[in-house]
């Protein structure tokens, strides 16, 4: 009787929490599955759709237009995750080894300098990186002709535009995975240093004997927030580029915005949505296997 | 005790049902709300969605002031965003309690719209005004299958923008007439520093669907070619060849045009505008529209600004420069007071009442940025405006201007032309391939969107 009164105010207690939870996150998931089914115009009501069964995947992946579209956004996407998060990860250990380690100075400067990055709001970055980026009357030009080096095309040459658009990212998110850095880094016990350093071990050896392997737990969660934020890329994208030129900087989700809101083509954005939320979760369960293999090691 | 539990856990749980059921109101509600508001002697509000810059909504707000004065029951709202965000803002809003209640459209996107019941058809009364007031094609382009859906308010076409000033320091005492002639002035006209362009002698504009399509449109209608003809895609024809080889000259062999220089930006300004403004682009192919932002660029220097009509290529006989309207809608989705409101504004903001000696509100705003109005009457009260050097080469060419085809699936068959001619312009792919890859990718949108 008693355990039957617990349920009660349980579920009472839950309630609120799974509703919204089933209202704002499961029932638009299932929806956009469902929805990847249909042919559908996203300016008609859902009872419109009809039915296709899967040959919006199908398309995703012909030959065609719009899976060429789809592929091309769908590598420029991971291109863009992974490169972020090769830049991002290691210069937030080596900016958060340095902002922790108190006895160098300028710290304090450093670390409100990181942190400034991370209030300002995306579209202002992409907006004030895209006068940078000029690539006659750009600041950065500029600079790098004080050097003898020649102005690069940055945001307006197929090769150089999808990494010109990683390099705001990093330059944006760099406070932020530092202090989460800094945070793991102040939960490693002093002793073990001094333990280490009895042993003989000193800065680099301290660094990727000591620091790195605590920090493991750390770093994979920088791994997977850097990864998820890389994918969700919009704001520079839909600003500066439009996914030019030639579709090197279309990343997913101003494509599926393309497709789904320009194009009004509902059914086949949501199967791209799908196939976006189908390969995040590989990727990550992939990330979360190989932490986990390593900590069996 | 179980039941003061029970009626605990019942009450959270009704919480949650209320929350569920205020999230998901349907339009019904909606509706009703709007309309016992608007009945109860509430003021009708409506919205009026653009693209137009800070300076010209500005302007616009001295109308609906004089507008709302006039009709004290009428709240008239204006919301502008980019123009990369009109399309994408019209139709996620369209339908809901916020969305705009009238818009400014290209009239490419017009079938779509219809189809998915986001437009209000216009009332007899303003159907009848347009049919009457404006030139015959331009009513046509407002209508699907024979109904009106908007007033169509600009005109824009096409000419060759060339820099006197760079003309005269080359040695060219005229612009171009022929492909030939643009060639070989465009060679002339570009300077580099060892492989790098810095002057460029004719600018292919990248990263903006119109910008990059349009002007191409205008050099294959020039050559006697044809994007679309009896509802199949014609880039398969040898003048669709000969453009695609003439961008590939401009870009690729002659390395004329810098890819890096012609790059626009969600705004439709950025690097071409400013090299263009800069001194910097000897030549380029743009819409009437661009000249406020030449004349805020240049200052001074605008007077260094020529406008000629498209060179003709080999296969062409006269100059043909592609034509594009933009129309004022109304949205479909919108309640009744609201919608008969927004009908009655537009009449007003298209009519002589709304502006000065003879001419429309809407003209007035249209000619302040440099843009073609489109009522006959507009165009009779402006002819000492429209002789200026600037537009005159633009009104001379209007007769001889083909539209933009205007089909289901415009948008995307533009920008896939678009992708493939950034493609050849970078130099990923041949004239060739990007002729046969254009066809086959058209073939395939127009066939989509059909079916």
């Amino acid at each position: 009787m008693r355990i039957a009164r617990q349920n009660w105010w349980t579920a009472g207690f839950l309630a609120p929490s799974v509703g919204l939870i089933g209202v704002f996150v499961l029932i638009p998931i299932v929806l956009t599955v469902w929805l990847s089914l249909h042919r559908w115009s996203t300016a008609t009501p859902f009872g419109d759709a009809e039915w296709v069964g899967l040959r919006n995947f199908d398309a995703l992946f012909s030959s065609e237009l719009v899976g060429r579209d789809f592929r091309q956004a769908l590598r420029n996407t991971f291109v863009y995750a992974g490169l972020s998060i090769a830049l991002l990860i290691p210069l937030s250990i080596l900016f958060g080894v340095i902002v922790h380690r108190a006895a160098v100075r300028g710290t304090t400067f450093l670390r409100t300098v990181l942190f400034a990055t991370y209030c300002v709001p995306m579209i202002a970055v992409a907006i004030v990186w895209s006068k940078l980026y000029s690539p006659t009357e750009g600041p950065i030009n500029q600079a790098l002709g004080w050097f003898g080096i020649s102005p690069q095309p940055w945001l307006s040459d197929t090769g150089t535009a999808l990494i010109s658009l990683v390099f705001l990212n990093v330059w944006q998110q760099l406070g932020y995975f530092t202090v989460l850095v800094v945070a793991g880094l102040t939960q490693i016990p002093p002793s073990v240093y001094e333990a280490a350093a009895l042993d003989g071990a000193r800065n680099v050896k301290l660094l990727f004997k000591i620091t790195l392997p605590l920090l493991r737990r750390t770093l994979l969660f920088c791994v997977v927030i850097a990864l998820i934020n890389a994918i969700q890329v919009f704001e520079p994208v839909a600003t500066i580029t439009q996914g030019g030129p030639v579709g090197a900087t279309n990343v997913l989700t101003y494509h599926i915005r393309q497709v789904g809101i320009e194009r009004s083509q509902g059914g086949l954005a949501s199967a791209m949505a799908v196939t976006l939320l189908l390969a995040l979760m590989v990727v990550v369960t992939l990330v979360f296997a190989l932490m986990r293999k390593g900590d069996d090691r | 005790m179980k039941r003061t539990s029970r009626y605990v856990a019942l009450l959270l749980l009704a919480v949650c049902a209320l929350v569920v059921a205020a999230c998901g109101s349907s339009d019904d509600d909606k509706g009703a709300t709007t309309a016992s508001g608007g009945g109860s002697g509430d003021k009708v509000k409506i919205s009026f969605l653009t693209h137009w810059a800070p300076e010209t909504v500005r302007s616009f707000e001295r109308i609906t002031a004089a507008y709302e004065a006039r009709h004290p029951d009428v709240d008239v709202e204006i919301r502008a965003v980019p123009f990369a965000d009109l399309l994408t803002t019209l139709r996620s809003q369209a339908g809901g309690d916020n969305g705009p209640t009238m818009a400014s459209i290209y009239d490419l996107w017009l079938p779509e719209l219809v189809r998915d019941g986001v437009l209000s058809r216009a009332p007899e009364a303003n159907a009848a005004e347009v049919q009457r007031e404006w030139p015959a094609n331009l009513a046509g382009a407002a209508s699907v299958d024979g109904a009106t859906y908007g007033y169509p308010n600009e005109v824009d076409l096409y000419a060759l923008n060339y820099n006197k000033a760079l003309f005269r320091e080359a040695g060219i005492s005229a612009p171009p007439r022929t492909w030939d002639e643009l060639i070989a002035d465009a060679k002339k006209l570009t300077k580099k520093d060892g492989d790098r362009i810095t002057q460029q002698g004719f600018g292919l504009i990248s990263s903006w669907a119109a910008g990059t399509v349009h002007p191409f449109t205008s050099l294959l209608y020039s050559n006697g070619g044809e994007l679309i003809a009896d509802g199949r895609a014609a880039l398969d024809s040898p003048q669709a060849g000969e453009t695609f080889d003439l961008v590939d000259q401009l870009a690729n062999k002659e390395k004329v045009s810098s890819a890096q220089m012609s790059t626009a930006d969600a705004n439709t300004t950025g690097p071409y505008l400013e090299n263009f403004v800069s001194g910097k682009t000897a030549m380029i192919i743009m819409a009437n529209w661009w000249e406020s932002a030449l004349r805020a660029g240049m200052r001074d220097r605008f007077s260094d600004v020529g406008t000629a009509p498209i060179p003709v290529g080999p296969s062409g006989d006269a100059p043909h420069s592609v034509s594009y309207s933009w129309l004022t809608v109304v949205n479909g989705k919108a309640d009744e007071a609201e919608q008969a409101a927004a009908w009655e504004f537009l009449a007003y903001l298209n009519s002589p009442e709304s502006g000065e000696a003879g001419h429309s509100g809407m003209a007035g705003l249209l000619q302040s940025m440099g843009i073609l109005p489109s009522r006959t009457s507009d165009l009779e009260a402006y002819r000492g405006d429209l002789d200026r050097e600037f537009l005159k080469a633009y009104v001379e060419e209007l007769p001889n201007a083909k539209p933009f085809p205007i089909v289901l699936g415009g948008q995307e068959f533009t920008e896939s032309l678009q992708r493939n001619l950034e493609a050849l312009q970078a130099g990923q792919m041949s004239a060739g391939d990007a002729q046969e890859r254009s066809q086959a990718d058209a073939e395939s949108v127009l066939e989509s969107a059909a079916g």
